[in-house]
């Protein structure tokens, strides 16, 4: 498609200083149309073309691409067919930029080579030396190096700051400068449920760390404690790109044969009754020194890195706009092309005999990148005072690793970027349904998506919050005004079933030619929007517990503004099936909490005890139903 | 069954609270005066002095809780329905026995799947459901050019001024601009069909507007919020925007609110309301204390040519009388009249003379915002019909022969229908998607289904007679 052809019908090199706004768009919106098509007639306003964007899902979804994980070979064939593709829309790397790919370093993974733990003290025989991938591991966060010292045994190690509900130190009235710290993993089992929520929140490992670390602690060391799932065995912390590197601390999970030992240096000591005494919501009494006790912690651990690559496409400003360069001359739109490989690391949720397959990541994203590269086209033909910025991320199914590292490293001035658009799994429009979210990161959006929709029709679902698990977020974190294209979660979200075949492609079309409208009117605006910064709402700023300990088996949908927390789906064969449960249904009180929105539902989660059934209120058609749902042990 | 006895069965708890209370509450009071009063204490229109009176009963509070849905920030058109009216209806209900009052309506009460029209759900005549506009707080009010390819509409979207502001949108790319000046209230606006000339009546005059729109402001500040910031102002006056260059002429300039006007389809005529007879003449003691109650008391339906020349009064009936329209042939204007006490209003017909007036509904409820489709057929218009906090769109076939047939089946407001002029879509004011404290209407469109619309209407039940009138 040749664009300067449509440039010189479009008129814009009129002299005229004032602009018909009206009358000029309407020849671009045919135009967003009339690029889209590879030949023949144009279409009417508001039908789709979706040859496109169906060929660009079912290549990126196909076995070739073996899932597209971040740093595969699978991953670079996917880096080259957007760069085909950006190639043929007239796109070139970002100014100052050798290439369309971008390199970024990863972490990949984590092993011990070889931490120890030495004890030395009366009670000991010689000074034993523990070693070895059943007594002792370094957490995936921690430092390397060595200390010593003297051994503080800090109860759950939780710290909820002052003001919240249920306020909690294990470290009241405790020394533990320069000192090894000694906790128990996860938090109090048998106190009542609401504290229990608070304490979960704030019993993550990394949590417990920065704590440590914070009150002058030389290492942090975990046992999971007598009474707790899984117990006395190693924490087998998930490992986690995002949340990789140095924490400033060493810290190291270890068995509950090495605590009992470390016990034996305290008089009548019993960790069980210790931590029976804590699980009833006693947490002042617990912290102690142990008597007599010298520890030498020696971490070794290795982080393995990997490259992935961000594939950047940039499309100047048309060469006869006004001549004067606009305030921000940038906008940038952007899709996640990487996915979950074959489901081995991360986030995968194959179950049974899909495990180990090829998880196609159709709708999770090549939709996105569909939607990206059509939308590209559209704007490559259309008349812009702003140069385009087409960003095809890698890494973020890893933890939004790719934009991170664009926003650390950016090839443009970030503070020259009036916007960001994101597209995140936009393949399965249902019902016309698009949710839009991150809407609250500026006030320009509301009137942006309203001019934009008009001709498109979608029934679209605002959502404000920008805090989202996806690469929008790292924008807002930069401060720009971002939003997120969004169709919905679903039963094959994050399986090998998320195939080409589910996908709506002219509701996929559609998502483009919306993203694309909005960014022409971004591109051309004449005022500068501001970013407002969302407030975070309590369960925003929570850090998270340690890893879910009880499985209620719901996917949350995260579209949509119901009032309480739609099922995108349920795990088949899991707690939340048992009970009854199925997509679509809107909980709104779940172990009598209220639930109006996603975080009301992580934090009522956080309560939850495995095999202690909970109530759960629910919506179905808009009747009240009520149905009792026991978690599980996650399998 | 009456309507009464409905809201107690559905709402059993309610019932002691209504029992007690309503006993507890002095019956002699006129209900127009205890709604004033309550409506005040939700917050006066903008500029007026905070109301000091008597606090909330804890009846109304606890009636309130009942019916959260109403807790909105509703977009009204021409019937400008105040807080008043609503007050009043809600203490209708709960005075019913003492009153009389709405003693032969029986549409079910909010929430209840009884009513025969609940025996479909709207996706039977309105397919791709959808929000239209998103821009500001509120929006409202679209009403076409004949080919459908402009929509003005009014929406707050000015900063700094919380009311609302008239704008065009191009139904082709979504590109809107301002058409009314930013400042003071407007409402109320219509394209000329013949000359795409833009009538709205508008306070922008009125040296006091930037002031009120301050008083207005930290009155939400303050955390409340009106339910209805409308007060008649009789600083409202009809002006027209030129298409070409924008200008405003100004059409009225008598003391008294003159808005919800309205083109002929030959863009020679205006048809709006005006309270002016409450201020150019000599009132009564009664009609003063009126007067003070609810000014609306006093609008009547007018007509003048389009440049503002031969304003006649057409309605001479005690009242309110609001949001007139022409029919598509222009052979016709549909209003709302409300009756004497302000508790119910209908949808009638004239002829532009004002000569044949016609009941087109005896619904029992405030059914008002009436439009006639442009087949001429049938009259779509909003009705209270199923409760308080679920005002819903209906239709009548347009010599009112039938019962009304409801269109919307969503819970919340759903009002102002228009249908574009091809006759295909349908666009409306509805607060369905308020959720996250944006409980305020947005303009909804959807494809209208005008067959089905037909066959519905013709099985429609006959006319049943709800206030006792032919």
């Amino acid at each position: 498609m040749n664009a300067a052809i449509h440039h010189t019908s479009l008129g814009r090199r009129d002299s005229d200083p004032v602009r018909k706004p009206a009358a000029y768009f309407t020849l671009v919106a045919a135009l967003a149309i009339v690029t889209s098509i590879p030949t023949g007639a144009v279409p009417a306003l508001g039908q789709a073309v979706a040859t496109d964007v169906r060929q660009h899902v079912e290549t990126l979804a196909s076995d070739e691409f073996e899932g597209r994980l971040t740093g595969s070979e699978g991953a670079s064939l996917a880096a080259d067919y957007i760069i085909s593709q950006l190639r043929s829309m007239g796109a070139a790397p970002v100014p100052g930029q050798a290439s369309f790919r971008m390199p970024f370093e990863f972490t990949s993974g984590v092993i011990d080579t070889g931490s120890s733990l030495t004890l030395r003290g009366e009670v000991f025989d010689g000074d034993p030396v523990l070693q070895g991938a059943e007594v002792l591991q370094g957490l995936p966060f921690s430092d390397n190096g060595e200390v010593s010292g003297s051994v503080v045994f800090a109860g759950y190690g939780i710290t909820v700051p002052p003001g919240q509900d249920y306020p909690y130190d294990s470290y009241a009235n405790l020394d533990v400068e320069d000192k090894v710290v000694l906790v128990l993993r996860h938090s109090p089992e048998d106190v009542e449920r609401e504290m229990r929520a608070t304490l979960s929140s704030y019993s993550g490992l990394r949590r417990k760390a920065m704590r440590a670390r914070e009150l002058g602690a030389k290492a942090l060391l975990v046992v999971t404690g007598p009474r707790s799932l899984n117990a006395g065995k190693i924490a087998n912390v998930r490992f986690d790109s995002a949340a990789s590197g140095g924490s400033g601390i060493l810290a190291a999970s270890i068995s509950g044969d090495v605590a009992d030992k470390v016990f034996t240096a305290v008089p009548n000591g019993s960790l069980e009754q210790i931590q029976e005494d804590l699980d009833a919501g006693n947490p002042h009494a617990a912290g102690f020194d142990i008597p007599g006790l010298e520890v030498t912690l020696d971490i070794a651990i290795e982080r393995e890195t990997d490259t992935g690559y961000n594939v950047v496409g940039f499309l100047p400003a048309s060469n006869d706009t006004s001549g004067v360069e606009p305030a921000k001359p940038y906008v940038l739109l952007g899709a996640h092309y990487d996915h979950l490989g074959r489901g081995r690391s991360g986030n995968s949720m194959a179950r049974g005999d899909e495990i180990g397959e090829i998880h196609y990541g159709a709708d999770d994203n090549a939709s996105g990148v569909a939607a990206l590269l059509s939308a590209g086209v559209t704007l490559a033909g259309m008349n812009r005072d702003r140069a385009v910025v087409l960003a095809f991320w890698s890494g973020e199914e890893m933890g939004v690793l790719g934009s991170t590292a664009f926003v650390e490293e950016p090839p443009v001035p970030l503070d020259q970027v009036i916007g960001y658009i994101n597209f995140d799994m936009v393949g399965r429009v249902v019902d016309n349904k698009l949710t839009v979210q991150a809407v609250g990161s500026s006030d320009i959006w509301p009137r942006l998506i309203e001019q934009s929709n008009v001709p498109v029709g979608f029934d679209l679902q605002i959502q404000e919050d920008p805090y989202l698990p996806t690469d929008s977020s790292s924008f807002n974190n930069a401060g720009i005004p971002n939003i997120s294209m969004f169709t919905g979660t679903h039963e094959d979200y994050h399986r090998p079933a998320d195939l080409p075949e589910d996908i709506n492609y002219e509701g996929l079309e559609s998502v483009a030619r919306f993203g694309a409208l909005i960014g022409y009117r971004l591109a051309n605006l004449s005022e500068v929007p501001a970013f407002v910064q969302v407030a975070r709402s309590a369960g925003q700023q929570m850090g998270g517990g340690d890893a879910a300990r009880a499985w209620t088996g719901t996917i949350p949908d995260f579209g949509g503004e119901v009032e309480g927390l739609r099922l995108g789906g349920v795990m088949e064969g899991g707690p939340a099936a048992e009970a009854g449960l199925q997509q679509g249904d809107v909980i709104i009180e779940f172990a009598d909490q209220q639930i109006t929105n996603i975080y009301d539902y992580t934090y009522a989660l956080e309560s939850v005890k495995v095999d202690e059934p909970v109530k759960v209120v629910y919506l179905r058609d808009g009747e009240r139903y009520e149905t009792v749902l026991t978690p599980r042990v996650r399998q | 069954m009456n309507y009464l006895a409905r809201l107690i069965i559905a709402n059993p708890v309610a019932s002691s609270h209504l029992g007690y209370d309503v006993m507890g509450a002095n019956p002699s009071t006129p209900p127009r005066q205890m709604a004033y009063n309550l409506g005040n204490n939700r917050g006066t229109s903008s500029g007026a002095e905070p109301f000091s009176g008597p606090t909330v009963p804890t009846w109304i509070s606890d009636l309130e809780s009942r019916f959260p849905r109403y807790q909105v920030d509703m977009v009204v058109r021409r019937s400008k329905l105040s807080a008043k009216p609503v007050y009043v209806l809600l203490l209708a209900a709960l005075l019913l026995p003492f009153a009389g009052l709405l003693a032969q309506a029986d549409g079910p009460p909010s929430g209840q799947q009884t009513n025969e029209s609940d025996q479909y759900d709207e996706s039977v005549l309105l397919s791709r459901i959808r929000q239209l506009t998103f821009e500001g707080r509120r929006a409202g009010e679209g009403y076409f050019s004949p080919d459908g390819s402009q929509m003005v509409f009014q929406t707050e979207r000015v900063e700094g001024n919380p009311y609302f502001q008239i704008y065009l949108m191009d139904m082709l790319t979504g590109e809107t601009r301002r058409v009314s000046p930013g400042q003071g209230k407007t409402t109320c606006a219509f394209i000329n069909p013949v000359t795409g000339d833009i009538e709205f009546a508008s306070t922008h005059h009125d040296p006091r507007s930037l002031e009120y729109q301050q008083a207005e402001l930290e009155f939400r500040a303050s955390g409340q919020e009106h339910r209805m910031a409308w007060d008649y102002d009789p600083e409202m006056e009809i002006y027209v925007a030129d298409a070409e260059t924008g200008e405003l002429t100004r059409l009225t300039d008598v003391r008294g609110y003159d808005a919800e006007g309205s083109y002929s389809p030959d863009g020679e005529w205006i048809v709006f309301a005006s309270t002016r007879d409450a201020y150019n003449r000599e009132l009564n003691e009664e009609e003063k204390s009126a007067l003070e109650v609810d000014p609306s008391y006093f609008s009547e339906i007018y007509i003048m040519r389009a440049d503002g020349s031969e304003q006649t009064r057409l309605t001479n009936v005690p009242g309110y009388d609001g949001g007139p329209f022409f029919s598509p042939d222009g052979k016709k204007i549909v209003w709302r009249q409300f009756d004497e006490g302000g508790l119910l209003a209908d949808v009638w017909t004239m002829d532009p003379d004002g000569s044949n007036p016609h009941r087109v509904t005896d619904f029992g409820a405030m059914s008002w915002a009436p439009y006639v489709h442009p087949s001429g057929q049938y009259v779509l218009f909003a009705s209270n019909k199923l409760g308080f906090s679920n005002f819903e769109v209906f239709m009548v076939d347009v010599e009112g022969e039938k019962e009304p047939v409801r269109v919307t089946t969503t819970d919340g407001f759903d009002g102002l229908p228009v249908p574009t002029p091809d006759g295909k879509t349908l666009v409306w004011t509805s607060t369905r998607y308020g959720a996250e404290g944006r409980q305020t209407g947005q303009l909804f469109t959807a494809d209208w289904n005008h067959e089905k619309a037909l066959e519905l209407l013709e099985q429609a039940p006959p006319r049943k007679s709800h206030s006792g009138s032919q």
